[in-house]
């Protein structure tokens, strides 16, 4: 039986990933299962979702503990999650990252590869929605199923608007994917249980690693206009000489401060992995 | 009858700590936050089941979270309470979404209503039950798509329009009804400032788009808020003494209602004919409101 977990944020679409991927291992004639783990996810906070596939009945319904694989969909992820944690040795893991497999900060024994799946999406799809690009990726690095079932599969999911650049997507991503590399010799990023940096209430939390676009702010052309401090979602904008001033560790990206900047001095920047 | 503000003349302290985990672009956290810069830290929260006490880290000393049919009944205690022990003072603010006040807690709204009770009700509308993934609500709109009214071959979405919970609350004969929109601010804190000044039941209706549940992008939020005030669909009105209506925000020429609607997700089905529908009747219902624009009514 080989088991896998995805890790993504919620909105990225871990669960769907998991049912197409179900689907189409299905359809090439073995048994599967789609898991999404339920929790009180939003858009934006980490997320887990597990497939699991067998050539017999499968009669286990738990949640996957020990992977033999696992599919990351967020190159940040693995600084707030262990995403590599109960991996069995000699796994592979297929993370989204625009860098070689050496820059993911992963280490152990296994296997990573690498595929720049939010830049395919952005370009194909539009938006930051990486699950179907990485599913692309996951079909070139195992070789456990085949890119035809998959966008086969894409069809019972996906309402029929978005099944063509979706599609695209998937085989973007399979010509692109970086092949699997040996982890053992790497430098593992140390994971960091992010805390307010300001004494806050329980509920206070860094959501910094929660966006993939980020306002930069022009301070040459702010006038002071209070705009953008007053419709900020998360008061990370503060007035500081009269200028707009972003708290990073709260910003979560959305983007209604660079939309609502009258003198547009706010540009919506990608992330830096 | 409410005066005018500017952003400028919003509160610098802020009331509400950084770093919920509400969803990006949500704008139930901006109005959370717009509400209780108005009110002050003098106030007590009441929250019923919905995202608003999950994610609003706000710095108001009593925060209190009843069953959801109980909202109504809870503040009334409250201030009751309040009154007894000589801290009428304390506003008490009811902070609840929209299913909380037009479906589930409207039996208990309206009591706390006709008693007059000294409750400062804000409804913060995202029109269905966004927290638990999408139901409709009373106060979803006509043929949204939501998770109970999905749009399929022979489904259009929600068959019945949205209730107008704000001409209901000003039936009631209560002191103050407001409607307000998180893309005006200004205007929604000068409702606020003006409502916290009256004793009695006080009503606000805020519209407050919801990116997850709507389909739309996070940064189009304020954008989607704005063009509903400015197409008509959302109008701003107060109601005071129950009959003196004034329209607080009057757009010189309404634009066509398909800007805000075709950036929904949840409306992405809608044909032309529909929309020339929803037009008939936006404009239909502006002309109404213009009519009793600065008049007494009821």
């Amino acid at each position: 039986m080989i088991e896998i977990r995805f890790h993504g944020r919620g909105g990225q679409g871990a669960v769907t990933a998991v049912k197409i991927l179900a689907s189409a291992i299905y359809l090439e004639g073995k048994f599967t299962q789609a898991i999404p783990m339920y929790g009180t996810e939003r858009r934006g906070a980490p997320v887990a979702a597990f497939c699991r596939v067998d050539d017999t009945r499968i009669r286990e319904r738990d949640l996957v503990h020990e992977p033999d694989m696992v599919v990351v969909l967020d190159p940040l992820l693995n600084r707030s999650v262990d995403v590599t944690d109960g991996l069995k040795k000699g796994g592979l893991v297929i993370v989204n990252h625009p860098g070689a497999a050496k820059d993911t900060g992963l280490a152990g024994d296994f296997k990573v590869a690498t595929v720049d799946a939010t830049k395919i999406a952005l370009d194909v799809i539009g938006r930051p929605i990486t699950n179907t690009a990485i599913l692309g990726a996951f079909a070139k690095a195992t070789g456990l199923v085949k890119l035809e079932s998959l966008a086969e599969a894409v069809k019972s999911e996906l309402p029929a608007r978005l099944i063509p650049t979706n599609v695209d997507a998937m085989k973007k991503a399979y010509e692109a994917t970086n092949a699997p590399v040996d982890a053992s010799g790497f430098k593992k990023a140390e994971i960091v249980k992010k805390t307010s940096t300001q004494p806050m209430i329980s509920y206070s939390r860094n959501v910094s690693d929660w966006r993939v676009i980020r306002p930069v702010v022009d301070k040459a052309k702010c006038v002071g206009c209070k705009r953008c401090w007053v419709y900020c979602p998360e008061t990370a904008i503060s007035l500081v000489d009269n200028k707009a001033e972003i708290n990073y560790d709260y910003c979560k990206g959305c983007g209604i401060c660079s939309e609502e900047c009258l003198v547009h001095a706010i540009k919506m920047e990608r992330e830096e992995v | 009858m409410s005066k005018k503000m500017s952003i400028r003349d919003l509160r610098e302290e802020e009331v509400m700590w950084s770093g919920n985990p509400a969803c990006q672009g949500c704008a139930g956290s901006i109005v959370g936050r717009l509400i209780f810069k108005a009110l002050g830290r003098n106030s007590a929260r009441v929250e019923v089941a919905s995202c608003a006490p999950g994610f609003m880290n706000i710095r108001v000393p009593s925060f209190f979270g009843p069953a959801f049919e109980g909202g109504a009944a809870f503040a009334t205690g409250l201030a009751r309470g309040y009154k007894v022990i000589g801290r009428e003072d304390i506003t008490v603010a009811a902070l609840i979404g929209d299913g909380g006040t037009v479906d589930i807690g409207f039996q208990g709204l309206s009591g706390a209503a006709e008693r007059n009770e000294n409750v400062f009700w804000f409804t913060y509308d995202n029109e269905a039950y966004m927290n638990t993934g999408g139901q409709r609500s009373s106060a979803t709109p006509e043929h949204a798509n939501t998770t109970t009214t999905p749009v399929a071959q022979y489904s259009r979405g929600k068959t019945s329009d949205k209730k107008n919970v704000p001409m209901i609350m000003a039936l009631h004969n209560v002191p103050y009804v407001a409607t307000a929109s998180v893309a005006y601010p200004e205007d929604l804190t000068a409702k606020i400032v003006y409502g916290k000044g009256i004793k009695g039941f006080r009503y606000m209706h805020i519209f407050s788009p919801c990116p997850t549940g709507w389909g739309t992008d996070p940064k189009d939020t304020i954008k989607i808020a704005r063009l509903s005030v400015e197409s008509g669909l959302w109008p701003l009105y107060e109601i005071t003494e129950g009959h003196k209506m004034r329209l607080t925000y009057k757009p010189r020429e309404l634009k066509p209602v398909s800007e805000p609607l075709k950036m929904q997700g949840r409306f992405r089905h809608l044909k032309d004919e529909e929309l020339s529908v929803i037009q008939e009747q936006t404009t239909e219902n502006w002309q109404r409101l213009l009519e009793m624009d600065g008049k007494t009514i009821f």
